[in-house]
């Protein structure tokens, strides 16, 4: 038992090594930074697109449909690993974009912010669905009949409901992202558990993977408690009772 | 004769497989109130949202003081094929369910359209909305967002709102049915108000009482076809059609 | 009616679900043993108790295949090893950075996985005499300008995590930016890509890929004079002086050089065949 103690919770090896360890996390959280914002961004665009009503638009909507499953399905390794080892072959893209090395972040950084903005984007659109499609039916019709066009219907009357039922969902995803950042140690990204198992490798101690896993817990649960306490007050609002629901 | 205000001829409307609206055909002259009754799934609701086009019609034809509503062939299908722009802005409606919007304040609600639609300048809109929404007698709630007002206050909100438009004609759309009984009178009085200044209405309701007072026409319609017309008198007290009476007698507990 | 429909399909997706799992754990899972190499069919060696042997796979020229179909250098020694000790091994595929510990806490009895001997390592692990005498490589895309160790400094370069061209990398080149990647293989890879300039791997390894997979060249080699050891667990002295007597039976009837010259091509060098190594 206490062998076990030794190999995970040995503090000298955390203390020695707490700085790399700390450095490759705030990799993850650079990582995260910089993926939520475009994944945000990426994820409406695909929402609105999808929302799109009309037969001229079905193709759209299809693609879009098509494109938000897929990148569901298929698991995020698989997507980063295609990323990184297929990319630097597409010849016909100039180098400095093949292989970036942009703001004085690596290839496997861009290959990740890629990868993980595809998936969750994808993942966010479907929070925005959900949200924009909880706002009853009758708003939207409401609107149009005013002289709304579509689009000031969804910017005036639907979106800004939709908005309301998304922040719970959304910190869901988000979390599941900072989580996800890791998934980067495999493209070779020197993040949090890229870099305590290279410590494992060398001091054959996993001290360093506990501490990893703690700086992600101290950011992750009261993150999970904030959205136990979002989803609580907007259901309170919701039963608080705005108008008459009557068949 | 005068071009009636708003002509609706042979309008049929399907839902997949299913034909809830087989040939309608509607004249409403200038100021007149018709009502419309009938059982449920007789197709009275969807006839009176294809007047405003949130149910486009697969066939028949609309004119709306004298304009031919529709754009042509080769104009694409569902809204795209009628002149969307032109209609909603000459006819309002009232919802069963009110839709309010309930982010915005009763005084929002109203002038939000006609800022973004209209382009009115805010204070322009915000003296209409006032003026409206004292008219409904709501002048004191100006402020409260819709979750503070009770159903028969927000509903007169939502008369306010349509009015705001300046509309030749106003669809009331079962405005009352969500209404707990004591709030049904207020809203009611607002229409009669409504119908004794001029405005042209079709209202599908099923407050007889409503229809025997003010309305000029009753219309009953079943299974997607207008039985029965005429004025309140004669529908409602003589039906001349058996359907016309089963349901007369089943809505006021007479054999 | 419908609901003993549902139960029904329900009591199927379980069974379908159970049988997988048992068909998982039964047939192959991690630890197979090896069908040998060459005209071998099974490996009927001596019969007699399992010999657990952990090694990180792939890593060809010395360990390759898929499970239940391992081959390579290491693979066939150890096999020949196991012979001699009347035992017959089986291989675990494991991820070379835990391997040291995995065989120190007895998840398996061996390890021979292309391991230098090191004093970092022998802290946590006993070492057989050398069996094989290395040297490390950079590896870099064929008509590349580089030609040394240091012209790599500054560039992008790949090793493979917990090796020792990992340390010597970070050793001899404090100005380059080091990826670690989890496979030997993937460091090729990135070569290959082009995402990074220089691979610091084991010498055979790299002379294996430029002969197999192409594209690549071997600018300099670093003799490091590494030597390789087969790993047991601390304080397994009656197992490691069988291993290394059996090592040496396999050296001395000319079965090492045969395994040797297969892989490698090559004659092995006089020394490795008479090295020991003290177990510290």
């Amino acid at each position: 038992m206490s062998e076990f103690f030794h190999q995970y919770f040995d503090f000298t090896v955390m203390g020695d090594h707490f700085s790399e360890v700390l450095e490759g996390f705030f990799k993850n959280l650079l990582l995260f930074a910089v993926v939520v914002l475009l994944a945000l961004l990426w994820g409406l665009i695909l929402a609105l697109i999808r929302q799109l009503p009309g037969k001229k638009f079905a193709p759209l909507r299809f693609l879009t449909i098509a494109y938000i499953d897929v990148l569901r399905a298929i698991p995020i390794l698989i997507i980063l690993l295609l990323i990184s080892g297929g990319i630097p072959y597409l010849e016909f893209i100039p180098k400095d974009i093949r292989i970036p090395h942009w703001f004085g972040q690596p290839d496997p950084f861009w290959y990740s912010v890629l990868g993980l903005t595809m998936v969750y984007g994808a993942y966010m659109a479907e929070v925005y669905r959900a949200g924009i499609e909880a706002v009853p039916g009758g708003q939207f019709e409401a609107a149009r009949s005013l002289g709304m066009s579509y689009g000031k219907a969804m910017r005036h009357v639907v979106v800004p409901q939709a908005v309301t039922k998304i922040p719970a969902p959304m910190l869901n995803e988000m979390i599941s992202l900072l989580k996800d950042t890791t998934l980067a140690s495999v493209v070779a990204l020197g993040e949090a558990v890229l870099v305590s198992r290279e410590i494992l490798a060398e001091s054959f101690n996993s001290s360093a993977v506990i501490l990893a896993g703690a700086m992600f817990l101290v950011i992750t649960l009261p993150a999970a408690r904030l959205v136990d306490v979002l989803i609580k007050r907007n259901q309170a609002k919701v039963t608080r009772g705005a108008h008459i629901e009557v068949g | 004769m005068a071009e009636p205000m708003i002509r609706l001829e042979g309008i049929h409307k399907r839902f997949g497989a299913l034909e809830v609206l087989k040939g309608v055909d509607l004249h409403v002259a200038k100021g007149e109130v018709v009502c419309i009754l009938g059982p449920s799934g007789s197709g009275k609701s969807t006839f009176l949202r294809c007047v405003n086009l949130l149910e486009p019609p697969e066939q028949g034809d609309i004119y709306i003081e004298g304009n031919d509503i529709c754009k042509g062939p080769g104009s694409g299908s569902g809204e795209q094929s009628w002149k969307l722009d032109f209609v909603r802005q000459r006819v309002g409606i009232v919802f069963q369910q009110f839709n309010l919007f309930p982010h915005k304040t009763a005084l929002q609600n109203v002038t939000l359209a006609q800022e973004k639609v209209l382009g009115r300048s805010s204070q322009e809109a915000r003296a209409k909305a006032t003026e409206l929404l004292e008219r409904v007698g709501l002048g004191d709630k100006l402020g409260q967002y819709p979750e503070r007002l009770s159903g028969g206050q927000q509903q007169r909100v939502a008369i306010a709102r349509a009015l705001a438009m300046d509309p030749h004609v106003m669809l009331f759309d079962e405005v009352t049915s969500a209404l707990d009984p004591e709030l049904v009178k207020e809203v009611l009085d607002t229409m009669r108000e409504l119908a004794a200044e001029g405005m042209t209405m079709i209202v599908v309701t099923h407050e007889l009482g409503f229809a025997r007072e003010v309305a000029d026409r009753v219309i009953f319609m079943d299974g997607g076809v207008i039985v029965e017309e005429g004025p309140p008198a004669d529908v409602l007290e003589n039906p001349r059609e058996e359907r016309t009476k089963q349901f007369l007698g089943l809505v006021l507990g007479t054999s | 009616m419908r609901k003993t429909r549902l139960t029904a399909i329900f009591a199927v997706l379980l069974l379908a679900l159970a049988s997988v799992a048992v068909a998982g754990c039964g047939g192959g899972g991690d630890s197979t043993s090896s069908g040998g190499g060459g005209g071998e069919t099974s490996s009927e060696s001596g019969g007699g108790e399992p010999l657990s042997v952990g090694s990180d796979i792939p890593y060809p020229p010395f360990e390759q295949g898929k499970p239940g179909n391992y081959t390579g250098f290491d693979i066939e020694l150890m096999e020949a090893i196991a012979e001699k000790m009347g035992r017959e091994a089986e291989f675990q595929d494991t991820s070379f950075e835990t391997i040291f510990r995995d065989v120190a806490q007895g998840k398996f009895e061996a390890v021979i996985s292309a391991a230098t001997i090191t004093e970092e390592r022998e802290q946590a692990v006993d070492f057989s005499n050398p069996y094989y005498l290395s040297e490390q490589a950079v590896l870099v895309k064929e008509g590349s300008d580089i030609k040394t160790l240091k012209d790599l400094d500054g560039k992008t370069v790949a090793a493979q995590q917990g090796t020792t061209g990992l340390e010597l990398a970070k050793e001899e080149l404090g100005g380059s930016e080091i990826r670690p990647y989890p496979e030997g293989p993937d460091a090729v890879n990135a070569l290959k890509a082009g995402t990074v300039e220089g691979v610091i791997i084991d010498a055979p390894v790299a002379q294996n890929a430029v002969e197999k997979s192409g594209g690549v060249e071997i600018a300099e080699k670093v003799p490091t004079e590494e030597t390789y050891g087969i790993a047991v667990a601390q304080g397994e002295t009656e197992l490691l002086e069988e291993i290394n007597k059996a090592l040496k039976e396999v050296e001395q009837e000319g079965t090492y050089k045969t395994i040797y010259e297969k892989w490698f091509h090559l004659e092995p060098p006089k020394e490795i065949e008479s090295e020991t190594h003290e177990a510290e």
